[in-house]
């Protein structure tokens, strides 16, 4: 186990500095293979290695490992460790997995790309951080995965930096993720403080044993939260999201989609001992979840880019992982990250297949019809919808189902509210996904697509490395929500059961009930959308409300006004009239005077030699009458 | 001892120093000048002897026979420089000289 | 004897520089030859260093002035050594980028050059109080024709101004020196006990204060910085306000315990405001310059949080830090330099788009920059989090504040990466492709590599700069009878 997790982490490392150092001197497509390979290499170890964790009893399950000390100041000692356990192994799995077939999917994407080594470098790159982050045996460890994946992202959205959006989109990524990593490091910072360690081990048994107060466990969850929120894109941190649409399509498949962005989801799962110790942020944990879930769904409503829409469907089924883990409900969440990853990342590349058949274009406005030239992509694209929205027996119905009965489960207030969020949500997601699917699909087919580019007269909808994965990510999202089927079996829960025990625990009654009331909110959804989409108008009629959801609430605005404009003013503030002025100008009066105070010394050298002479005997004088008086 | 005392001495001392100073600091001829430094020198020398003279020593005179010796020396390199500047036609004025300034 | 050889062979090389009639290239070449085999000496003394002993390494005392209780010793311990490998490393490639820059007058440049690194590496290896004097002046008359000569327009200026302030707070040092070593009889750092007098303890931290700079004291800066030929600006951020991190753990924290204590706060507070102020000015400046410039005070300011937290977690990230910082510092002017003799500028105004058609220079700008904003997984982020770290047990205000640094040092990194690569080309930026070349390669990609193995382990120095890696114990042994007894 421990020999196939190494083999996982470093496969895409070595991929990725054999790319950059080997530079000019291999082809594009090399590159691409290279990237390919070294990912798939790594899905290989991860298999291994959870191949020889599922041979063993539970209890055996989790390992750790360490390659040498990584820092070392007094008393903390942090290693270089790994923790292969079943968490572990699914987000290792997860992540190579469907990675591989999205690297591979830009062999065929990219194809052309001027700086296709750079970007099949980065990819590799991100695949090597986001599986320190899920692998890092140690708290310390999770923030350098997850720093280096915001970093990646950065790379990647701003991969084609000769455009100014893309370049500001990934500032801000960089920006906001920065912030979360922020606030994790402060609650790190109380952890050392008070339990003198980052491991793991050391820290969970403080929190579950009482020895932190409930302050510091508070406060700690709360800097967890933050950074969980920030990476996650969850609201209040989201604004980054829908602007790294800018990157290609795989890099939003892979990243923003199936795995950085859930990282927030496994961080709580991994970390939560501190969170039950400190419920009140485990509860807030499933209202943002709830909240972003709601608003994400309707802004998705009025959303006019392909690739934006699937952007805020993703910010909203994370919501419901929020949920999820925010009800206890670990196995469920994690569940609802696997299919999501499947069927989102499917929707992004069947969307890919679409924009590159359409020559770049996103909008989709400017499409429709496609369901008769594109048949591949359209089936495709349907079984992703039809997953996402929760339709049986498709993957999506499975486990979104599946937190919904937990908040069920949970009861009380906070139980009931999520609940009926969630319901509405599934509406929601009815709504925004059928939308999407008829405006691209059906109806009459706009101007451009009647002239697709010469090139795929002869593939057809996409060279296979595209195809492929498509074909393997709808098989996915079509089977793989059977590994939990309520009241039947559920191996995968049971997988995680000793890692993450959940709090809640529903009854097969509930589940069903749940299951009934999501699919049946879901397909009226799906009904509403395809009555309106028949008679030609938008789901949300022009007006205020429109307005403000075009705006996305409004949130840019506000952070523009709150914190992007003060802070400029601030800085230009004090250079100009603190740093420049006071502190340049007062030295510069300084050097001024020193000059000054030379050049009038340096008259006295006159050069003049009668005017030395005369100094000299002037000076005698007073000396000869200095010694007369004082004698 | 027979003859003016010493204050007689040191006021012909004085008296040929101040002249001597005077030159120095008045005439721009560097020959002018050599020769009041000249006078100045003496006039040390007067001083020397006449308090040789008083206390009965012959520290004094002896002293101002280095001093002879080295006002010689000094009017060699001197009337040298002052040769070289009339060789190269240079004004044989002090104030001309102004290069080693600050 | 090893100590006093890595301080004289750049210094005897210098003379030779001075007096050998070679031609400009030959010069470089000696000069180059001197500051490589110092580095060799370096690298080779690692073997025999005991970093985890209790007595100082390579250590040699010499009676000087015997009345005055003056001696010249010398000796390093863990935290020194690596101060002394950041000077030669970065010196050398300084020497190397002064013979790629072909400077003219190269005789007495190369010359000035090795007596800079020479009298940087005996204030780092002093351990007599007046002969660290005596060094930390002795810095002051290179820089100062270093960059009144060699500088850009307003160099005289800029060179005037450093060391007007440099020595202002350097007298009131001596001052306090003098005091503090004629009420103990000894100058001795091993010798000499401590005392609680409030304004020996202020003479000392006027000159460090100017030296690191901390505000306010950093009017010096942005001027010398900036007008400085890029080598010389290298070694000023990344080697010379190290001195100040070497005076304040080896002298000032040991032998001033009490006002240590008093002034904790004060001292902090300033620490924490330079790095806001540092990171906060750097996000608006200009040019390539400026951000390095105030980017440097705000790590500065952070390094001295980090001393002044007096723990182990502090002191360690401290000089962790201090070696992280310095690199890439000096790496980031050495970029600056090359971009400014591509482009005639380092205005961003003027440039844009250089990622295009120079895949070498846009790496390795990324990855200078990338590391100065403290990536998590990097050595910079090693040294950070530990001074973090640290400095939380004095109060979590100043971690929430370093924090927020962190959050201020992606703005402007990010800033100075997207201005200079991405977007459009500038005006300055020319059309053919100018990559850079193995021999510009050579003097940054050293730099580089050594940063990236310190970030895969951070412990390699931090594990080793202070005897049996605890720092508070050990600088608290210092004070009273010297080693050992705490």
């Amino acid at each position: 186990m421990i020999f196939g997790s190494w083999v996982c982490l470093l496969a895409p490392l070595v991929g990725f500095l054999a790319i950059l150092l080997a530079g000019t001197r291999i082809t594009r497509r090399q590159a691409g293979i290279l990237s390919t390979t070294s990912v798939f290499v790594g899905f290989a170890g991860a298999l291994v290695a959870f191949f020889d964790a599922w041979g063993r009893e539970p209890e055996e399950r989790g390992e750790l490992t360490t390659a040498w000390t990584w820092l070392k100041a007094g008393e903390l000692e942090v290693g270089l460790e790994l923790l292969i356990d079943p968490l572990s192994l699914v987000m290792m799995l997860v992540v190579t997995g469907i990675g591989g077939l999205i690297v591979l999917y830009s062999n065929g994407y990219m194809a052309g790309d001027d700086e296709e080594r750079r970007y099949f470098a980065y990819m590799a790159f991100f695949v090597f951080s986001m599986l320190l982050l899920v692998m890092g045996g140690n708290l310390l460890l999770l923030l350098v995965g997850w720093g280096l994946v915001g970093l990646a992202s950065y790379l990647l959205i701003g991969f084609h930096h000769e455009r100014a959006s893309a370049v500001a989109a990934a500032k801000k990524a960089f920006v906001i993720n920065a912030l979360g990593d922020a606030l994790l490091a402060l609650a790190f910072f109380l952890a050392i403080a008070k339990v003198g360690s980052l491991d793991f081990g050391v820290v969970f048994e403080a929190a579950e044993s009482g020895e932190l107060s409930d302050t510091v466990a508070t406060l700690v969850a709360l800097g967890l939260l933050g950074g969980a929120v920030a990476k996650s894109a969850q609201i209040p941190f989201h604004t980054w999201l829908p602007d790294a649409m800018e990157g290609p399509t795989p890099v939003s498949a892979l990243i923003h989609a199936a795995t950085m962005v859930t990282a927030g989801v496994y961080l709580i799962c991994r970390t939560h001992p501190v969170f039950e110790a400190a419920p009140e942020v485990q509860h807030l944990a499933a209202i943002l979840g709830l909240i972003t879930l709601l608003v994400a769904g309707v802004v998705a409503l009025v959303q006019w880019d392909i690739k934006r829409v699937i952007a805020y469907s993703t910010m909203s089924q994370i919501g419901y992982m929020f949920v999820g883990a925010g009800v206890g409900a670990y196995g469920f969440a994690m569940f609802h990250l696997v299919t999501h990853a499947f069927f989102k990342a499917l929707l992004f590349l069947a969307a890919g297949l679409v924009i590159h058949h359409l020559s770049g274009e996103q909008d989709i406005r400017k499409m429709g019809g496609l369901r008769s030239s594109m048949r591949f992509t359209h089936l495709t694209f349907l079984v992703g919808t039809l997953a996402l929205v929760g339709i049986p027996p498709l993957s999506g119905f499975w486990s979104k189902d599946a937190i919904l009965a937990s908040t069920l489960a949970e009861g009380g207030v906070l139980g009931w509210v999520l609940y009926v969020g969630g319901l509405v949500g599934a509406l929601l997601t009815g709504l925004y996904s059928l939308r999407l699917y008829l405006l691209v699909f059906h109806g009459e087919p706009a101007a451009q697509a009647e002239a697709p580019h010469a090139e795929h007269a002869h593939h057809g909808e996409g060279p296979r490395s595209m195809t492929i994965p498509v074909a393997v990510l709808a098989v996915g999202s079509a089977v793989a929500g059977l590994l939990g089927i309520p009241g039947v079996w559920h191996p995968f829960e049971d997988w995680l059961h000793d890692v993450a025990e959940p709090l809640v625990e529903p009854s097969t009654r509930q589940e069903w009930l749940t299951s009934g009331l999501a699919v049946t909110l879901g397909v009226l959804g799906a009904l509403l959308a395809w009555r309106a989409f028949k008679a030609g108008r938008e789901l949300v009629p022009d007006g205020a409300v429109r307005t403000t959801l075009e705006h996305k609430l409004w949130f840019d605005e506000l952070y523009d006004t709150v914190f992007s404009r003060p802070g400029q003013a601030i800085a230009v503030t004090l250079r100009d009239r603190f740093e420049t002025p006071v502190v340049q100008g007062g030295l510069d009066e300084v050097a001024e005077g020193t000059l000054r105070g030379a050049a009038a010394t340096s008259a006295a050298q006159s050069g003049l030699l009668r005017t030395y002479a005369l100094a000299i005997t002037i000076s005698v004088a007073v000396l000869a009458l200095v010694f007369l008086v004082v004698r | 001892m027979m003859g003016p005392g010493i204050p007689w001495y040191l006021a012909i001392s004085a008296m040929l120093f101040s002249i001597g100073v005077a030159g120095v600091l008045l005439r721009r001829s560097p020959l002018i000048v050599l020769l009041s430094l000249e006078l100045m020198l003496n006039a040390a020398n007067l001083a020397f002897v006449g308090f040789s003279r008083l206390f009965g020593e012959m520290d004094g005179q002896v002293f101002a026979l280095s001093v002879m010796a080295v006002a010689a020396a000094e009017v060699c390199v001197g009337l040298g420089l002052i040769v070289a500047m009339a060789r190269r036609n240079l004004a044989l004025d002090v104030d001309a000289f102004t290069e080693l300034r600050g | 004897m090893l100590t006093t050889l890595l301080i004289f062979v750049p210094l005897v090389g210098a003379l030779l520089v001075w007096i050998a009639p070679l031609s400009r290239e030959s010069t470089a070449g000696l000069a180059l030859l001197v500051a490589l085999a110092e580095v060799g000496l370096w690298l080779g003394s690692t073997r025999n260093f005991d970093f985890g002993s209790d007595v100082q390494q390579y250590s040699a005392s010499q009676e000087w002035f015997e009345e005055l209780g003056i001696s010249y010793a010398v000796g390093l311990y863990g935290f020194q050594f690596w101060l002394v490998g950041l000077t030669v490393v970065v010196g050398a490639c300084a020497i190397g980028y002064g013979a790629w820059a072909n400077r003219d007058r190269a005789r007495a440049y190369f010359g000035l050059m090795l007596f800079l690194i020479g009298s940087l590496v005996g204030v780092f290896a002093s351990q007599d109080l007046i002969l660290f004097y005596v060094f930390f002046e002795a810095m002051l008359i290179p820089i100062y024709v270093l960059v009144g000569v060699w500088g850009g327009p307003g160099r005289m200026k800029a060179t005037l101004t450093f060391v007007l302030y440099t020595m202002a707070g350097s007298l009131l040092m001596l001052a306090a020196i003098i005091a503090f070593g004629i009420s103990q009889g000894t100058f001795l750092l091993a010798e000499i006990g401590t005392s609680s007098n409030d304004l020996i303890f202020l003479g000392f931290m006027a000159a460090f204060a100017v030296k690191a700079p901390l505000l306010p004291f950093h009017g010096w800066l942005r001027a010398a910085y900036t007008e400085a030929p890029p080598e010389v600006a290298a070694l000023l951020s990344g080697v010379v306000s190290k001195a100040a991190v070497f005076g304040l753990v080896w002298i000032v924290l040991p032998h001033f315990p009490q006002p240590v204590d008093d002034w904790r706060n004060v001292v902090l507070a300033l620490a924490a405001a330079t790095l806001v102020y540092g990171s906060v000015l750097a996000f608006r400046q200009p040019d390539v310059r400026g951000v390095i410039a105030y980017s440097s005070m705000g790590q500065m300011g952070l390094i001295v949080l980090g001393i002044f937290a007096v723990n182990d977690l502090g002191l360690d990230g401290a000089v962790l830090h201090s070696i992280n910082h310095g690199l890439v510092s000096a790496g980031l002017f050495f970029v600056a330099g090359m971009i400014e003799t591509r482009t005639g500028t380092g205005v961003f105004s003027e440039l844009g788009g250089m990622a295009k058609g120079r895949p070498i220079l846009a790496t390795l700008v990324m990855v200078l920059g990338i590391f100065a904003l403290a990536v998590p997984g990097s050595a910079n982020f090693a040294g950070e989090f530990a001074i973090l770290a640290g400095v939380f047990e004095h109060g979590w205000g100043y971690a929430a504040v370093g924090a927020g640094a962190i959050v201020l040092a992606a703005l402007y990194a990010l800033r100075l990466i997207s201005a200079v690569l991405h977007e459009r080309r500038g005006r300055s930026v020319r059309e053919e492709p100018d990559d850079l070349v193995g021999s510009e390669l050579i003097l940054v990609v050293p730099l580089v590599a050594i940063l990236a193995v310190l970030s895969a382990w951070p412990a390699g120095i931090s594990e080793r700069s202070f005897p049996a890696d605890a720092p508070a114990a050990f600088i608290g042994a210092q004070s009273g009878e010297g080693l050992g007894t705490p």
